[in-house]
């Protein structure tokens, strides 16, 4: 019992603690500057807005397809998935790296990662990560290219997801190697990136 | 609206909602497994009664070699004695690219005799698996990463979750079906191991962190992973029952640490596959190699909620 709740102390402390969730986090007087503004509240209210503003493309970009049904054949489930990669990538012809992570956002995932790589198994979490994610494979990111088919998808640590602003169902956040990637979960494609995220 | 202002919340306190929950109850203990010596040869060392609950477990099959063929080809073998209607798949189900190939040569040919017999294959998401395979119809999934279904016999339920994006939206939802579910039964199963003595991936401590207390909380008797490419049965945690499945199709020989304190059984030479019947308060269980040696059996008590 004492496991669990030191366990569980440990989380919340962490979601607590994350950089994003610090903008819900009161300062003690002798360190608050400027009451009311906290420069990563901002940078995460703007990271989402850019989030919304995908996910309502994506969705009227999927919304002009067949639905794809809950018992689809792979046929259906692979022709959905292209055709929508390809309206996607047509939409999103101008996209570069950073439209999404923008640098502020880009700075925080940075610090989330290292706090939780530096805290206790991170050295495992770290190894595990690219172990899965294929550290060794040459991989070369483009934003709306596919997610290449040879690599895994990597697990992201609850804590990690518990300290990251959270996203709709259309997208995730995953790992290529050290790169943080947006996965589009329904075209299967990347929507941004950060390279070498990892601390 | 700002996205992180209405979520943060939410995750936060649904955290410590739990913690409490947590700390206010007793978890029953004492072990939950009975060990059976194993069986050199190729029998079903199990009750077989008609009106039990009957099903399979693979893991990390979806390779489309030969290994994955022969291991499902035994696995059919034993359903000619042994009538499981439905099989849990741990994950990694298809490695690799996933076009409608693929989905034949890695799944649908290997298992066909079963498929065409209408047995049920329920999956789980691994590493190596697209999120669009949850539509595809002979998954079972209906389109969700993770779910939750009552058994056809017996007073079960089995959780199949997705380990690799467990997000506050999966942990809420973890909490709320598990503390719903009125089941006698409680069997989950993820594809990434909460304690495993493998050398290549090993427990998933931050997953366990998370995932533990809930199954402790909720009176979970069984969990069944993969990720790792071996067998492997857990000595009980806090009175659950772990098993690692992972060598379906895949298989990393040697890769069992021997002398690991967590391990009650492991066998890392070759492929397997798991065949459990539960009837009453018992769950009995085999795993059985390419070749058809039962590797390793036993029983599990269930787990009663303490009074």
């Amino acid at each position: 019992m004492r496991y669990q709740i030191a366990s569980l102390l440990a989380i919340v402390t962490l979601a607590f603690g994350g950089d994003a969730a610090a903008a819900q986090k009161p300062k003690s007087e002798s360190t608050r500057k400027k009451p009311g503004v906290n420069p990563d509240a901002q940078v995460i209210v703007d990271f989402n807005k850019r989030i919304t503003a995908y996910v309502e493309l994506h969705k009227k970009l999927e919304a002009t397809l067949p639905t794809l049904p809950k018992e689809a054949t792979p046929q259906q489930i692979d022709v959905h998935e292209r055709a929508l990669a390809k309206l996607v990538q047509a939409a999103r012809a101008d996209a570069k790296p950073g439209d999404l992570f923008s640098p502020g956002m880009q700075v925080i995932v940075r610090r989330i990662l290292g706090q939780v790589f530096r805290g206790p198994d991170g050295r495992q979490i770290k190894n595990s990560i690219l172990d899965e994610s294929g550290e060794r494979a040459v991989v070369k990111l483009t934003i709306n290219g596919r997610y290449p088919d040879e690599v895994p998808i990597s697990t992201v640590p609850p804590q990690v997801l518990l300290s990251l602003p959270k996203l709709p169902e259309e997208l995730e956040y995953r790992f290529v190697g050290r790169h943080v990637i947006l996965l589009d979960v329904h075209a299967h494609t990347i929507a941004d990136f950060i390279d070498n995220a990892f601390p | 609206m700002p996205h992180r202002a209405s979520q943060a919340p939410l995750a936060v306190c649904g955290l410590i909602a739990f913690l409490s929950c947590a700390a206010a109850t007793a978890v029953p203990a004492g072990p939950v497994v009975v060990i059976a010596p194993p069986r050199p040869a190729d029998v079903v060392d199990l009750p077989n009664l008609p009106d039990s609950l009957k099903f399979a477990v693979i893991g990390d099959n979806g390779t489309g070699e030969q290994p994955e063929y022969e291991t499902a080809r035994q696995l059919w073998n034993f359903h000619q004695k042994f009538d499981f209607p439905l099989v849990l798949m741990v994950g990694d189900n298809i490695y690799g690219a996933d076009r409608p190939q693929d989905f034949a040569r890695k799944f649908e040919q290997p298992y066909k005799p079963m498929l065409d017999a209408g047995i049920k294959f329920y999956a789980s998401l691994g590493n190596h698996d697209s999120r669009e395979q949850s539509h595809y119809k002979l998954y079972n999934m209906e389109g969700k990463y993770y779910y939750s279904f009552k058994a056809p016999k017996e007073d079960v339920r089995f959780f199949a979750l997705e380990s690799s994006y467990m997000d506050s939206t999966q942990l809420t939802w973890v909490q709320n079906e598990l503390e719903g579910s009125k089941e006698d039964w409680k069997i989950v199963y993820f594809h990434h191991p909460l304690y495993s003595s493998a050398q290549t991936h090993g427990s998933t401590v931050k997953l366990r962190d998370v995932l533990e207390p809930m199954l402790i909380r909720y009176n979970v008797t069984l969990v069944l992973t993969g990720h790792d490419h071996v067998y492997e049965r857990i000595k009980p945690q806090n009175g659950i029952a772990y098993f690692v499945e992972g060598s379906s199709g895949q298989l990393r020989a040697g890769d069992l640490r021997r002398g690991s304190p967590l391990t009650a059984r492991g066998f890392d030479t070759d492929r397997t596959f798991m065949l459990c019947e539960i009837k009453g308060d018992q769950l009995n269980f085999q795993a059985i190699s390419r070749e058809g040696t039962v590797v390793d059996s036993g029983i599990i008590m269930r787990r009663k909620p303490q009074k």
